[in-house]
């Protein structure tokens, strides 16, 4: 049953990072960033290492946070 | 090994390969494209135990993510 968890996390992953790559909009890409980031954290606490999750709680947002001003920068 | 290997394995070929060629030959599209082998780094790290490793390479990819958009931003309005 846990094994089973983890491979539909792991698809999870995999089908946001081919939608990240996939579409041409940086605000859609930002969202596959932001699923793949789903991903990622349900694996990290299943390891058992909740202080990982919580700084990478903090940092990915703030990654997004960088990239989504450069966004608006590149709008006419 | 670990389904998260194969996953990070993956997510490192699929960004790279994406990251290399992308669709929009523009400089936002790629550094975006750059945090998807990021995050398969990171879970091949995880699947081999590695707290330091995984810390210092997400505070590092978070401030490589910044001194990017830096410098696109000052090459945009230059």
């Amino acid at each position: 049953m846990n094994i089973l968890l983890l491979i539909i996390i792991c698809i999870i992953t995999l089908i946001g990072a081919v939608y990240a790559g996939y579409v041409r909009d940086p605000y859609a890409k930002l969202i596959g960033i932001g699923v793949i980031g789903g991903g990622v954290m349900p694996l990290i606490i299943a390891r058992g290492y909740a202080d990982v999750a919580a700084a990478l709680a903090v940092i990915i947002p703030l990654s997004t946070v960088f990239v989504l001003q450069l966004c608006r920068k590149g709008e006419p | 090994m670990s389904p998260e290997f194969y996953a990070g394995l993956i997510l490192l070929l699929i960004g790279t390969f994406v990251c290399a060629f992308p669709r929009d030959r523009e400089y936002l599209t790629r550094i975006i494209n750059l945090e998807i082998p990021a995050f398969g780094l990171l879970l091949v790290a995880l699947s081999f135990d590695e707290t330091l490793a995984l810390l210092t390479f997400i505070a590092v990819s978070t401030l490589t993510t910044f001194v990017l958009v830096l410098l696109v931003e000052r090459r945009m309005t230059a």
